[in-house]
């Protein structure tokens, strides 16, 4: 909040001095705008006439000034009037939808169609020139934009369960629409508020150009405008004066309702947007590793950061597992432990705030060779991406483009080469998708969840990828699809021969379901690795048992909760991370970060007291 | 039917639910739109203190009933009776009155709180719409709950998005709390959280139920969950409860073959799943198969059950239960 406040104070500053100038207009030292002389007539900006005279010989800095005080005044009223009026039809039209709605926004919906200023013409000749007038029909002319907006962020913010909540809590329908509704829909509206004062300036300036708003001798800037025209041969600065003051104006006032409405996002300021992925800077050093052992994926040291407020964070810190041929590592966590970004880390694509600072993960390709994935060259890692290496997202809805047929998305993963739709077609049965062959050939939206989840494992494994990073895949799905999709995931590493697969989930069910190793992570760190049967029997992490004693199954009549909530990345404890929670915390646990030790033949801990709670 | 209350609990319900149905849509553009029937003629009936648990897929309806019993959504047909008044007959004046006694809790703890306003505003928007307290009266209610929840009364001055999910979650029951309620509408409220804060959660509604006397709709797709914390389950297809009875009764010995197929699908850490998975998905709610809407997927079915829906009746060895299945009979 306080840095968009700070940043609201330049925008504030000059539309003070903008609106001070004019209001001060009066007071200040100034030529009479409306007197003429014409011996200056067009002289240029000279000791007294800072500004230059224009063609009658007036003070064109003095008619710069009353003429704001017009031109603000005429806009302001008008957009006030236009906001006020258009926000009522549009909010009341929202929130009792029916007959109201027909009344407010489709007779908003009607002025809107007609072309601006031929409306304001029309008014105008109605009524006569003139200030009033202006402000009177850039009223209408303006309000139905607003009652639109007002009518479809009502719509879209009365669904919402915060707005059904005041319902429930027995609000009546003023209550909602002045203290739940306005507040919540007002960004955009600020928005429009200073898209239609500009607006307002310049048609009143373009309206008085014609000389149907404000009359002469009055000074305006549209009629400063207008008379400089006439004369831009002789003195184009006459011109050049107005035309800043308004594209000036229309500047600060449109910088000024940006910075208002993020000073008035309460989530200003917090974490930014996730984001594109891109691919994650190279570390230096050689890729190639003659000494490594060949397994299938070892991750060691793995430390992702983000930059904090304070220097940088280590989101996910000293990450160590492994993936042997044909088998499942489990990685199971709570929300925000670093799962997802782990997972993403081994295929080098990281959302753009997360770097790499550490670590090594390697792998050992088809050709036996072993490389360090966080230092292959881009180039090297794209060839792996999508051929050795692949992923399956959470929401499937999500992953698939909605304009392509889902065959042809498929296809994309598959080297071009003819017979690629027969192949296409052969992985969508291998998937278990009804109707391959007619399949291929539908749009995304017409398949359910479970279907397009198959479709993204038929991409995931149309090259026979020797590691399949599953992340979350079934989360998404119903209890009765999600059991389809593990038994499809368990056969597919039957029939895929030897590839090693990483199954990120926070349902310990599911992990028992599908693994054979599990890591369990905690607040960016694994805190115990071993095989899933061993781990689930007898942990040797506070933090595994206490997530098993979570889990809703069993007979307890009541269900062990863990105090508390996981620490936010730029707080984490100093030593132990989980040691705030932990009912077996020592004093000492506070003090010094436990390693990951090797606890017995393929089991680690990260706890200093595993041995004596064995 | 108060047979199936278990013992301890009042046997005049607080609330009945009479052949619900709501639909949503139809007409629509281009003609083609066909009514969605989200809840097709349901019966229920909610004793003070008692919990009852909703479960079933995405669709199935679980959501529409819960807004249906708190009248946030007028039914297409049937009625709601609260303490023997209907709630639609209600004038509208004295329906706003009644929902001091019955609130609601949301499924996504990030949506249901305004972002703009305090927490301890929110929580104070129920004392202060029904007159229940003054300013000062208000404040020092929403410091008591907010401790209940096991919340700090410092945290009143604070804007939702500085807590988490599993705090938010506590806000909002909180909040739901505020005006003392009988009966309150838990939309899933577990499902967006981790385990470990959902454990905290569950604990919390299973003692203010104790303390209170509150009576809970407790909607989820979670078994194990309801099981912790329901009396009564009743299981929703397409719209149709297919199953209801005691919890402790429906989990030991399902007896639709819906519910066999949702408690073998859900996957369990001490007991993995054996059975093979159940074919196809839950098919959409605007075009549900003739007969029994579950037999597009039922491995039990037979020609019959394309030609009638099977009513809901009793189990034939616990007449405490009751089930819609043509073959009841011969699967129990
Ligand atoms: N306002 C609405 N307009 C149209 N259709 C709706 C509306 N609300 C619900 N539906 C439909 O009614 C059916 C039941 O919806 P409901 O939200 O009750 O399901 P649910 O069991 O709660 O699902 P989930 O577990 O996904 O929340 C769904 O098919 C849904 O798409
Ligand atoms: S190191 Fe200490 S605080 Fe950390 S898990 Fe072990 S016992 Fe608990
Ligand atoms: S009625 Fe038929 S289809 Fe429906 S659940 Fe019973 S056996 Fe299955
Ligand atoms: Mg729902």
């Amino acid at each position: 909040m306080r840095r968009s406040l700070r940043r609201l104070v330049l925008p504030a500053g000059l539309l003070g001095l903008i609106l001070l100038l004019a209001l001060a207009a009066p007071l200040l030292p100034l030529a009479d705008p409306v007197r003429q002389n014409i011996a200056g007539r067009l002289a240029l900006p000279s000791a007294n006439f800072w500004l230059g005279q224009d063609e009658y010989g007036r003070d064109v800095l003095s008619r710069i000034l009353w003429g704001a005080r017009v031109s603000l005044s005429v806009a302001l009223a008008a957009t006030i009037i236009a906001a006020v009026i258009g926000t009522l039809l549009g909010i009341l039209g929202g929130y009792f939808r029916k007959f109201v709605e027909l009344v407010t926004v489709r007779l908003a919906e009607v002025v809107l169609c007609f072309p601006p200023m031929l409306l304001a013409l029309l008014v105008v000749t109605l009524l006569g020139p003139g200030a009033g007038t202006l402000v009177v029909s850039l009223g209408i002319l303006f309000a139905p934009a607003f009652a639109c907006l007002a009518y479809a962020e009502t719509l879209s913010a009365r669904a919402l369960d915060y707005v059904t909540a005041q319902q429930a809590l027995g609000a009546g329908p003023g209550r909602i629409l002045l203290r739940t509704l306005l507040p919540n829909i007002a960004p955009p509206l600020i928005v429009q508020f200073s898209l239609t004062v500009a607006s307002a300036m310049v048609l009143e300036s373009g309206l008085s150009f014609l000389g149907l708003g404000v009359v002469p001798p009055s000074p305006s800037w549209g009629l400063m405008i207008r008379g400089a025209r006439a004369t831009m041969e002789q003195a184009p600065l006459l011109l050049f004066w107005p035309c800043l003051a308004l594209a000036g104006t229309v500047l600060v006032l449109n910088l000024f309702c940006d910075r208002l409405r993020d000073a008035l996002d309460p989530r200003a300021g917090g974490g930014g947007p996730a984001g594109f992925l891109r691919r994650a800077a190279a570390l230096p050093g050689p890729a190639l590793r003659k000494d490594a052992t060949p397994g299938l994926l070892r991750i060691r040291g793995l430390t992702l950061e983000i930059t904090g407020p304070r220097g940088p964070v280590a989101v996910v810190r000293d990450v160590g597992f492994s993936v042997a041929p044909g088998k499942t590592l489990a990685l199971v966590g709570e929300s925000g432990s670093g799962k997802t970004l782990t997972g993403l880390a081994v295929m080098g694509l990281l959302p753009g705030a997360v770097r790499v600072a550490s670590g090594e993960i390697l792998y050992t390709s088809r050709d036996g060779a072993t490389r360090d994935l966080l230092r292959l060259p881009e180039a090297e890692l794209r060839a792996l991406r999508g051929r050795d290496l692949s992923m399956v997202f959470q929401d499937p809805s999500s992953s698939l483009n909605p304009l392509l047929r889902i065959g042809s998305q498929v296809a994309e993963a598959l080297p071009r080469a003819p017979g690629r739709m027969a192949r296409v077609v052969e992985l969508f049965r291998q998937v278990g998708l009804p109707d391959p062959e007619g399949r291929a050939r539908a749009w995304p939206h017409a398949l359910s969840g479970g279907q397009r989840q198959r479709v993204m494992i038929a991409a995931a494994i149309a090259n026979h990828p020797r590691l399949l990073l599953a992340d979350e895949p079934t989360t998404a799905l119903d209890v009765t699809v999600q059991a389809q999709i593990l038994e499809l995931l368990a056969g597919l590493k039957r029939s895929e021969q030897g590839m090693g697969m990483v199954f990120v989930t926070h349902n310990l069910a599911v992990v028992a379901q599908i693994a054979d190793r599990v890591a369990v992570m905690y607040a960016g760190e694994v805190v115990e690795e071993g095989p899933v049967a061993e781990v689930f029997t007898a942990p040797r992490h506070p933090y595994t048992a206490a997530l098993i004693a979570a889990t809703p199954e069993g007979e307890a009549e009541r269900l062990s909760a863990i105090p508390g909530a996981v620490p936010q990345a730029w707080a984490m404890p100093a030593g132990c991370r989980f040691a705030p929670r932990c009912s077996e915390a020592r004093p000492a646990c506070a003090q010094t970060a436990p390693p990951l030790q090797s606890i017995g033949p393929g089991r680690a801990t990260r706890c200093l007291r595993w041995k004596e709670l064995a | 039917m108060n047979a199936l209350s278990p013992p301890g609990i009042s046997a005049a319900p607080l609330l009945r639910g009479e052949n619900l149905s709501r639909s949503f849509g139809g007409g629509g553009w281009f003609g083609r739109g066909r009514p969605i029937l989200a809840v097709r003629g349901v019966d229920l009936h909610l004793a003070r203190g008692e919990a009852l648990g909703v479960v079933g897929e995405s669709g199935c309806g679980k959501s529409t009933l819960g807004r249906l019993l708190l009248n946030l959504l007028p039914p297409t047909s049937g009625k709601v009776v609260f303490e023997g008044e209907a709630l639609d007959a209600l004038p509208a004046g004295k329906l706003r009155a009644l929902r001091r006694r019955m609130q609601m809790v949301f499924q996504d703890p990030y949506g249901s709180l305004d972002p703009r306003r305090s927490v301890g505003a929110q929580i104070a928007d129920g004392l202060l719409i029904h007159r229940m307290a003054d300013a000062t009266g208000a404040a020092a209610r929403v410091a008591e709950l907010l401790r209940q929840t096991g919340l700090e009364p410092a945290h009143a001055m604070r804007l939702p998005h500085e807590f988490s999910g599993g705090q938010r979650q506590r806000i909002a029951i909180a909040r739901a709390l505020a005006t003392r309620p009988d009966f309150i509408v838990a939309d899933e409220p577990v499902s967006a959280l981790d385990v470990s804060i959902q454990a905290q959660i569950v604990n919390l509604l299973a003692d203010l139920r104790s303390e209170l006397g509150l009576a809970l709709l407790f909607i989820s797709h979670d078994l194990h969950v309801v099981r912790h914390l329901c009396d009564r389950v009743m299981v929703m297809y397409l719209g149709r409860v297919v199953e209801q009875g005691s919890a402790a009764a429906i989990f030991a010995a399902p007896a639709h073959p819906y519910t066999r197929a949702l408690l073998e699908a859900t996957p369990s850490m001490r007991h993995p799943v054996t059975a093979a998975p159940l074919p196809g998905e839950v098919p959409s709610v605007a075009n549900p198969p003739s007969g029994c809407p579950f037999r597009t997927r039922c491995p039990a079915a037979e020609s019959r059950c394309a030609e009638a829906m099977p009513p809901l009746e009793a189990h034939p060895a616990d007449a405490s239960r009751q089930l819609a299945c043509w073959r009841a009979a011969e699967l129990a």
